[in-house]
């Protein structure tokens, strides 16, 4: 991406995550969001999350690759094992590399 | 109408302290999550200026994980500033919660809480009135709290970006930021709502991952969205009809 390309995503990004954290604090209690909206607006980070992660795991070499032959699918699936049994953040992210590592080279046969 | 400043009201200063304090429970996690985020921000190619530059200025982890795969991938920049957007929607319920304890400080004051606010911070902030109620000086314990967090996330942010520069590429650490996200979004999917409206939107985002101006990223959103919605209805129907038949 170019430069001006770069300044531009990061006015994008600043304007996205001042409006959402201020936006609130400056308009008056009649805005207060419906009970649908509200849970619209609780439900939309899960379903982001989701969406953007699914492809950087599941798509491997161009294709929907659910099998050992994509490391990083494998590590996501031990780094969730390990998150649900231990509740650590830097412990997903930490066996999730280990994996994703001994995948790749080759350590696991 | 300046109800308080940074004055050196000691009062003030006492309470800004005592908000520093109260931030130290989550110090280890948020150096973690900081230079995760920097390591990875390098890694996907972005130099060591620009990333220093999206750290302090956009201060946000998780949309910032969530910019990278786009930019890497030069999707359009309202596609990415959407992303962030969408990432950051929780905010949008916390800010609506602290308006009230805010409502009383000037327009400048409510504008630099709100931009520092940040999930922890937010919750203990929550706790502390949820016992005390409007406090004094709650602007000067929120300011400290989210003033430390803020200087810990830059320090570790800055650190993993420097850091990143001398580990070779072909370690897969862009990866990390993925795994970063993967841990957050877990704890969401342990609720049925969470649950359907990640089923609907990762399937969905895979599979529209080829549409033009990275319009797969947003049906899978929306689907997800709707699923969720739905799904969080139905269980709030459920619990009412329970509710009925008990009492």
């Amino acid at each position: 991406m170019s430069n001006p390309e770069l300044l531009l995503v990061i006015c994008g990004l600043v304007l996205a995550t001042f409006l959402t954290r201020v936006g609130m604090l400056l308009v008056g209690e009649r805005f207060k969001p419906s009970p649908r909206v509200e849970s619209a607006l609780r439900f939309a980070p899960i379903c982001a999350l989701s969406a953007l992660i699914a492809p950087e795991i599941l798509v491997h070499q161009g294709t929907v690759d659910i099998s050992l032959a994509n490391p990083r699918f494998i590590a996501a699936v031990a780094a969730t094992a390990f998150f649900l049994w231990k509740r650590s953040m830097v412990g997903c992210i930490v066996v999730g590399m280990l994996v994703l590592t001994a995948v790749r080279f080759g350590w696991m046969g | 109408m300046r109800v308080a400043s940074f004055s050196r009201d000691p009062a003030w200063r006492l309470e800004f302290g005592r908000g520093v304090r109260a931030a130290f429970p989550a110090g280890p996690g948020v150096l973690a999550w900081g230079v995760v985020t920097g390591v990875a921000m390098v890694k996907s190619g972005l130099t060591v200026p620009w990333a220093i530059l999206i750290s302090l200025l956009v201060y946000a982890g998780s949309a910032q994980l969530a910019a990278l795969p786009l930019i890497a991938a030069a999707q359009p920049v309202w596609i990415i500033a959407l992303a962030g957007f969408v990432t950051n929607l929780r905010f949008v319920i916390y800010s609506a919660s602290l308006r009230r304890w805010f409502e009383a400080y000037s327009l400048r004051r409510r504008l630099l809480l709100g931009y520092v606010t940040g999930d922890f911070t937010f919750a203990m902030f929550m706790s502390r009135v949820a016992r005390e109620g409007e406090f004094v000086h709650r602007d000067a314990w929120f300011l400290g709290a989210c003033g430390f967090n803020w200087l810990l996330w830059q320090v570790a942010s800055i650190v993993g970006i420097v850091a990143a520069t001398a580990v070779p590429s072909e370690w897969g650490l862009q990866f990390a930021g993925t795994l970063a996200l993967l841990a957050l979004a877990i704890p969401a999917c342990l609720r049925w709502p969470g649950l359907a409206g990640a089923a609907v939107a990762a399937p969905v985002a895979v599979l529209a991952r080829g549409l033009p101006f990275g319009l797969g990223l947003v049906a899978g959103i929306l689907a997800g969205i709707a699923a969720a919605v739905t799904m969080d209805a139905a269980v709030e129907r459920r619990r009412a009809t329970a509710q009925v038949e008990r009492g």
